[in-house]
């Protein structure tokens, strides 16, 4: 920690910086500056300047929110069914009446496309949302709590780590079936550990601090203390690591997909694109077929990964 | 020390012999290697036959145990496609990864440190910010994609051989291993360029950096005699830890470029169900995570005192 200079030395700006800073947690500010509009300067507002000012990180923003915004009206603007097989019709290169061209089953790849956005957007959000519950609820208890509880989480999150990512994910998938469901289970089984450990570190550090001896001096219960004083100080990195766990997610389903495990095999999913692309269809100047998928998935994951990188640095300009 | 040590150890222990269990019962448990799956339909009596000749019909606390007794006398057993002893496969591709390993490391230890050194000497050049960009993309783009994206445009061409090739086609393995080198350096190499960087930077404002120029040293000297060695620290612990990633994790881009390695072994396992080649390759693969977690840890214990107490 650096010392914090007297807020008399400062411009005002400044000390309207300092001040917030120094207050807990984000969400409402305290009444008494709620008057002064224009001048206010909320957390989010810093935070928000801050990011602004990241190119590459409103780029990636700009990416993810074109993306989200396809993925939500998928079935309106796909011009055909993505699983509607015409075989008189295959592998016909990009043309006005297919953008994308069409895979070796004739059916429409930019629908395909469409379809896959979608479902790797799915899997990456839940298994985001999935993995960092279950971390973040974990990781707190077992640094807070300290002792047995500590030990047995570590433990579990040791075990679980031990098994390379892929590796574990495909073993997982094996043993549940196939299906979008079991690529979700098996993505947050290996991925929850991560953001548990991240979350104890955090809450280890915090748990000693001053203003939680304060908090527990006036009475506070040990779920109001986690709750109120703690989570929101500790959650930071694990919101930003999660963005770039979107990223792992896709990739990793993608990967499954290609090996031959996870979704059923006519899927229009990514991974199954460029797996027909590139191993079942060797025909010379069908390129096509393995450059969109595999452009979508690179488009993807340096999305979420800028928007990540910039959240860090807007969130905390003392990690620059 | 001693005590630290040996409780690392107990840990380490358990937590394979607790990864066996679970993978034991993924595979045989909760999965039946010889059921009917889809379109392959297998009779009740072959089945019977099968499960008794591989010592399935014992219950199944006996099989774990029996499974563990052999893992410790380093008795893999046979395989279920073509009775082939597990521990000769397991050899076969065992020198291919670590080939692969050794010259993908020698790939991104060259780039990375030559890229970290020129983006701190010309620091905020041109070639700064080439550095930089470049290694954004190469950490940001998935190795997979990157693979893909080789396999497709390189290969077949040049010094590269093209992937798929028949079985009668002998290419050498300095060949053979250049591609899926490549593409898993690429990332490594950029994470190593990074670290290179940022430690050049801090290791050039010491004071024996200054003395160094001071006394009239030619830059060429300062940089790579003085600094150099002192900057290169962050990367040795890097690539220590890089080695069992890449022994354990070369999975997909063995697969994408057909390379007979552990990885593409592993692959081709799970896709015929051959359940006793998936446990040894995985308890490997655990077992290299552990042991290197462990050696790392107890580094860190015997250089900082802290955490041995902790």
């Amino acid at each position: 920690m650096t010392t914090q200079p007297d807020p008399a030395d400062l411009s005002a700006p400044a000390q309207a910086v300092l001040v917030e800073s120094a207050s807990d947690h984000p969400g409402p500010l305290p009444e008494d500056t709620g008057g002064k509009k224009g001048k206010n300067r909320s957390q989010f507002g810093d935070f928000w300047r801050r990011f602004k000012r990241n190119k590459l990180a409103m780029t990636g923003l700009v990416v993810v929110a074109i993306m989200v915004l396809l993925a939500l009206v998928q079935p309106l603007i796909s011009p055909y069914d993505p699983y509607d097989q015409n075989l008189l019709n295959a592998l016909q290169p990009p043309n006005s009446d297919h953008w994308f061209g069409t895979d070796v089953l004739g059916r429409d790849l930019y629908s395909g496309m469409l379809y896959g956005l979608k479902l790797a957007l799915i899997v990456g959000l839940a298994t985001m949302v999935g993995s960092m519950t279950l971390g973040v609820v974990l990781g707190a208890i077992a640094g807070y709590r300290g002792g047995f509880s500590d030990g047995l989480v570590m433990r579990i999150t040791d075990l679980f780590l031990a098994f390379p990512y892929l590796i574990g994910a495909i073993l997982v998938v094996r043993t549940f079936g196939s299906g979008v469901f079991q690529i979700i289970l098996a993505l947050v089984i290996l991925g929850w550990p991560t953001a548990a450990r991240l979350m104890r570190g955090q809450i280890l550090a915090l748990r000693e601090s001053e203003y939680v001896e304060a908090a527990r001096s006036i009475g506070a219960s040990d779920t109001r203390i986690v709750t109120r004083h703690i989570l929101p100080n500790a959650i930071q990195p694990v919101f930003i690591y999660s963005f770039t766990g979107i990223g792992v997610a896709v990739v990793a389903m993608a990967s499954l997909a290609y090996l031959g495990v996870g979704v059923p095999p006519d899927t229009p999913e990514w991974g199954r694109m460029i797996n027909q692309g590139i191993e079942q269809v060797q025909v010379a100047g069908k390129d096509f077929l393995w450059m969109f998928p595999s452009g979508a998935i690179c488009i993807t994951t340096l999305a979420f990964a800028f928007v990540s990188d910039g959240l860090r640095d807007a969130l905390d300009p003392k990690l620059r | 020390m001693g005590k630290f040590v040996i409780r690392r150890l107990a840990q380490a222990v358990l937590v394979v012999i607790a990864a066996t269990l679970l993978l034991f019962i993924g595979l045989f448990v909760l999965g039946d290697p010889f059921a009917s799956t889809g379109d392959k339909t297998v009779p009740p009596e072959t089945q019977a036959i099968l499960r008794e000749r591989f010592g399935m019909d014992k219950s199944l606390p006996m099989q774990y145990l029996t499974y563990l007794g052999n893992l410790f006398t380093g008795d893999l057993g046979v395989d279920f496609n073509q009775r082939r002893d597990v521990s000769d496969m397991i050899a076969q591709a065992l020198p291919a990864t670590a080939r692969l390993a050794l010259v993908a490391i020698i790939l991104d230890v060259l780039i990375g440190v030559v890229a970290g050194i020129i983006a701190a000497v010309f620091r905020y050049s041109f070639w700064d910010v080439l550095v930089t960009i470049l290694t954004t993309l190469a950490i940001g783009i998935p190795t997979f994609v990157i693979g893909i994206w080789l396999r497709q445009t390189v290969s077949g061409f040049w010094i590269f051989p093209g992937v798929p090739r028949s079985f009668t086609e002998v290419v050498p393995w300095y060949q053979e291993v250049l591609l899926p080198a490549i593409t898993l350096a690429i990332v490594d190499a950029a994470f190593i360029a990074r670290l290179m960087r940022g430690s050049m930077l801090e290791v050039l404002r010491t004071d024996y950096i200054r003395t160094a120029r001071a006394k009239g040293l030619g830059e060429r000297t300062v940089i790579l005699k003085h600094a150099f060695r002192n900057s290169i620290i962050p990367v040795v612990t890097y690539v220590g830890i890089s080695i069992g990633i890449l022994l354990g994790g070369a999975l997909i881009t063995e697969t994408l470029f057909q390379y007979n390695g552990v990885g593409f072994l592993l692959v081709k396992s799970i896709n015929q169900n051959n359940n006793p080649v998936i446990m040894a390759l995985v308890t490997f693969a655990v077992l290299i995570y552990v042991f290197l977690s462990m050696i790392v840890d107890i580094l860190y214990a015997y250089l900082d005192p802290r955490i041995r107490l902790s």
